[in-house]
């Protein structure tokens, strides 16, 4: 796999608990689009630019991910620029999943069509509640009404491909909305869904409300049984849950995010994005300004670029994929050269005991009981990095 | 060591002429009548090191360049953090008095604890005087008392100090502090000399002190050799560096010495006198108090206390007072990372190169892994030995609840001696437990009797006696159990009176004790390093209150937790930890990797220094629990 992520950040209005880098004005869109193009240039492995380090790669991209912001805000004439640029400067794969998400409340048939024309081929809504008071708390722009008529053109546009989002754990929510939302979802029949216990961001708006006081967030007692209430009524929907906040119908995980959880490479466009290429991570300047003037000049829009240890390449790869799909232990093996089931003894077997963790014979994955515990049980699993200097730590 | 000469000048051109700097060292000068040996017997704060220094710098010995890195004689940063000595110093300082007459002044530092009485006692051998200093703001306190107690025993002329008379306080307090003095040593009134360490105020009155009251030292210097070992310390390029007091006879460099209670013979290296450095002069004789080097490994050979003397020409009355010193507060101290057992092993190693007071054997505890059972003289010896090896050593470590050594009867009549209460034999094979006693000193306000009672009581205390030092003032004496002394007796003492009262004690003896062993069970499972040996009748209280402890300290894990104290198989107490609900960050894209790895990676650093037994994870404090509870 090899993903694509192109961040564009604008919005009509910002979510209080958003932390992703958009502004609020869109008036700077046309110049924006003009400069992401150069940087696709500069990225590309066929162009000379010299200093990306996916020069010459020549894998197909597995999928294309439009993150924000909003790009729905794109006209799907910028939309189809971006496209037509992509195509002409690396290598996609035909069956490469393009995913764009979307506002419920910006969206049209006439657009959703046109995008779908110019290629994208899965939609992403944020839809996070049908509850009104819930939107109105998260400064969602939207109402209930306009995410059921946004799945209904989706679909008419010829999207068999929709994700939709969902929110709990939000301040004023009972046990009683959230099993609302979540039957109004399923009525939809999205095709996948990613379901987020509200967090609050450092340096967010809802941040500062709840350092005010002004906020009471959910306990962690109500947190827990909200988020078992969301496992099982999805996994009994037919949807199955591939990572802590991720459920797909059948062969429709996101092979985008799969990328990020499974370590494999992506590049990464636009103001704030981070790419990761074999064992570099690098960052773009988060600001609009700061990026657009170095693109501008030619250069590569990076903030830095860290080059990980393996220490530290052993320790995301076990992280993310714990929290994902699980590990595969062959795989580990190949590329730590440790043998995991050993690593994590005696805890993996309380863990199996207990009903976190279940090894099926090729994969340590955690269980609806084990995401709920998932980050102390990460904890635990990478304090082996430490402990074994010999094959870990020569084979970089 | 060189100074800008014009700087000295004009900060104390006042005393100048008593400026002794260029006064040449030589060993023929020597006369015994011109020596003095002197210390100064004071409270922690009641000034001591500034005093020492003061003294320094008036006779010359250090400057006032020096003087700014405040309190010279204690060199080691735990010294000078806490404000006390911990290794012994001497230091000679040349005095031109104003008669006309050039002295040499040995001052010999003595350790300011009560975990370090032996010491003190032995370097109070090497004396003829002591200054004896007092806070005129604050009073004699138990440690002053108990030390001076033992330089009058050992016949030495006391010189009463008042210091810090310069405080605006002092003024509603010197006449009470200096009858308080009066009453304590006999003397007059114009024999306490009132000075301020700080200010400057009274350092020559002090000096001329030392040569007219202290009397110069007494010996043969053609008779066989004794001289007392009141320090040696360990030198990474020399070996042993033996500080000793010459009392009769001469050391010279290629005299071969012994050491009379170890038995131990070797060739003098090098033979000096302590200045701010070590001065190599070849020979030194009786009266005088200087240093030799022999080539010598261990530490354990030089005993403290122990005689120097020829071993083709013996003395045969060696110097009287010499003991072994015996640890009496053991605690088990671990690697934090069970790989680093040899590290521990060698820091502990180097740490009984200069200090032999320490003792430490390989111990297992399910709980914590290999780790050591060391012995210590005492709870602040503990501490020290616990910081430096950590600083001095970078030892990240585990440390046990500190317990004293029981002396077991067996059924079979047979004596066993535990220092580590997990190893306490199973009760139907115990006739009887002793335990060691204290004799406690208290001196507080007399307002702070009733706490002071209630706290002994409560430890299981009983009264010897009290004496009013004056009318608010009051002297207390208890026998004790040491092991309850060891669990923060110490500072429930200060915070319940206000960090009026001082203590010191000394041992006393073994006595049958109503002891049983108290296990902790964490899930069923009992953690052999929570184990504690406890008073019958306090059991219950105790378990109880330990359990509620270690469930303040042990954090929510992914699976309850249930804390059990039991007496064999009695479950007494019991508490128990809920299950973590939810622990997950719902989100982890491209953008949130990096920052979720690091912080992983910093709660990993934290679950590092836990330990873990069964299936539940203790964090380092947790091991401290009984340390503090109320």
């Amino acid at each position: 796999m090899f993903g694509l992520y192109l961040h564009i950040p604008f919005c009509e209005k910002k979510c209080s608990y958003c932390d992703f880098y958009s502004l609020e004005s869109t008036e700077h869109i046309d110049a924006f689009v003009n400069t992401l193009l150069t940087e696709i240039d500069l990225r590309s492995p066929v162009m000379p630019s010299g200093a990306c380090p996916a020069e010459g790669r020549v894998e197909a991209h597995t999928s294309v991910f439009f993150g924000g912001g909003t790009p729905s805000l794109l006209s799907p004439e910028a939309m189809s620029r971006i496209i037509t640029r992509l195509h002409e400067r690396y290598t996609i794969a035909p069956d490469a999943e393009w995913t764009m998400e979307c506002n419920p409340g910006t969206v049209t048939p006439e657009r959703l069509a046109a995008y779908r024309t110019a290629g994208i081929n899965r939609l992403s809504f944020g839809v996070q509640s049908f509850t009104a008071s819930e939107l109105t708390f998260l400064d969602r722009i939207h109402d209930a009404d306009e995410a059921v008529a946004a799945m209904t053109m989706a679909r008419e546009a010829g999207f068999d491909n929709v994700n939709m989002d969902l929110m709990f754990a939000v301040p004023g929510q009972t046990m009683e909305t959230l099993s609302y939302n979540l039957s109004r979802m399923l009525q939809l029949a999205p095709d996948h869904i990613s379901a987020y216990s509200l967090i609050y961001e450092h340096g967010t708006p809802l941040f500062a409300r709840l350092k005010k006081g002004l906020i009471t967030p959910t306990s962690e007692d109500i947190d827990a049984a909200m988020y078992a209430l969301v496992i099982t009524t999805l996994t009994d929907a037919g949807y199955e849950q591939y990572e802590v906040s991720n459920f797909a119908r059948p062969g429709k995980q996101c092979k985008h995010n799969l990328t990020y959880w499974h370590g494999e490479n992506y590049i990464a466009l636009g103001p704030s994005a981070h790419g990761f290429i074999d064992t570099t991570r690098y960052w773009n300047h988060r600001s609009l300004t700061a990026w657009t003037t170095k693109v501008n000049a030619g250069e590569l829009p990076e903030a830095n670029r860290e080059t990980l240890t393996n220490e530290e390449l052993c320790t995301e790869y076990l992280f993310l994929t714990l929290r994902a799909d699980g590990t595969p232990i062959a795989e580990f093996e190949q590329r730590f050269g440790v043998d995991l089931r050993s690593a994590l003894q005696p805890d993996l077997g309380h863990w199996i005991d207990a009903g976190f963790v279940i090894d099926n014979g090729t994969t340590l994955r955690l269980t609806g009981e084990g995401y709920r515990v998932c980050d102390e049980i990460t904890v635990k699993s990478i304090q082996f990095v430490d402990r074994v200097p010999s094959s870990l730590r020569s084979s970089g | 060591m060189d100074v800008i000469p014009s700087f000295r000048h004009s900060v104390i051109p006042s005393f100048r002429h008593f400026v002794t700097s260029s006064f040449p060292y030589s060993v023929t000068c020597g006369l015994m009548q011109h020596y003095r040996n002197f210390c100064i017997i004071a409270h922690i704060d009641h000034g001591k090191s500034t005093l020492a220094d003061r003294l320094l710098e008036r006779t010359g010995r250090v400057t006032a360049r020096e003087m700014t890195m405040n309190q010279i004689l204690d060199d080691n940063p735990l010294e000078q953090e806490r404000g006390i000595t911990i290794k012994l110093h001497a230091i000679q300082m040349d005095y031109l008095s104003p008669s006309g007459e050039k002295y040499k002044l040995n001052l010999i530092d003595t350790p300011g604890h009560v975990d370090f009485s032996y010491e003190v006692s032995r370097s109070l051998s090497a004396c003829e005087g002591a200054l004896l200093v007092v806070d005129a703001t604050q009073g004699v306190e138990a440690q002053t008392i108990s030390n001076l107690f033992m330089a009058l025993e050992q016949g030495l002329e006391i010189i009463p100090v008042i210091n810090k008379i310069d405080l605006p306080s002092a003024v509603t307090t010197i006449d009470n502090v200096k009858k308080q003095v009066m009453d304590l040593i006999g003397c007059k009134e114009e024999e306490m000399i009132l000075a301020s360490a700080k200010a400057g105020i009274g350092i020559d009155e002090i000096l001329e002190a030392v040569v007219a009251r202290i009397p110069p030292p007494k010996g043969d210097p053609k008779a066989p050799l004794r001289a007392l070992i009141y320090d040696s310390i360990f030198d990474a390029y020399r070996g042993v560096v033996v500080n000793v007091r010459v009392f009769d006879g001469t050391l010279k460099e290629k005299d071969k010495i012994l050491f009379m209670n170890t038995n131990q013979t070797y060739e003098l290296d090098e033979v000096g006198v302590l200045y701010m450095q070590r001065q190599r002069t070849g020979i030194l004789e009786a009266g005088n108090v200087g240093y030799f080097t022999a080539a010598i490994r261990r530490l354990q050979d030089s005993k403290v206390g122990d005689t120097v003397t020829l071993a083709n020409n013996p003395t045969d009355r060696p110097i009287e007072g010499f003991r072994e010193v015996k640890p009496m507060v053991f605690s088990g101290i671990y690697p934090a990372e069970s790989d680093d057992f040899e590290d521990l092993r060698e820091a502990l190693g180097k740490l009984t190169l200069n200090d032999s007071a320490i003792s430490f054997e390989p111990e297992s505890s399910t709980a914590l892994g290999f780790g050591f059972r060391c012995g210590f003289l005492g709870l602040l010896h503990m501490e020290i030995v616990q910081e430096r090896l950590e600083r001095e050593f970078n030892q990240v470590i585990i440390t046990t609840v500190p317990n004293v050594r029981y002396k077991v009867i067996t059924t079979k009549n047979e004596v066993m001696w535990v220092d580590n209460p997990a190893q306490l034999p199973n009760p139907t094979m115990i006739n009887e437990i002793q335990e060691p006693y204290i004799r406690a000193q208290i001196i507080a306000p007399s307002e702070y009797v009733g706490t002071i009672m209630k706290l002994c009581m409560e430890r299981r205390g009983t009264m010897l006696g009290q004496t009013y030092l004056s009318a608010d003032r009051v002297d207390m004496t208890f026998n004790m159990p040491l092991g309850e002394v060891v669990f923060d007796f110490y500072d429930k003492l200060k915070s319940s009176t206000r960090g009026y009262a001082s203590l010191d004690y000394e041992y006393s003896d073994y006595e049958r004790g109503e002891l049983v062993l108290m296990d902790i069970l964490l899930n069923g499972e009992p953690v052999d390093a929570l184990s504690s040996i406890v008073h019958r009748q306090k059991a219950h209280e105790w378990g109880k209150k330990l359990c509620v402890k270690l469930k303040e300290l042990i954090p929510r894990q992914m699976f309850e937790v249930a804390i059990q104290a039991s007496i064999g198989s009695k479950v007494v107490a019991r508490e128990s930890i809920s299950a973590i609900r939810k622990n997950v960050i719902a989100k982890c894209y491209g953008g949130d990797i990096s920052r979720k790895r690091k912080l992983l990676e910093k709660q990993k650093e934290g679950k590092k220094r836990m330990k873990q037994v069964g299936r539940v994870e203790i964090p380092q404090e947790a091991f401290h629990a009984v340390l503090s509870l109320d």
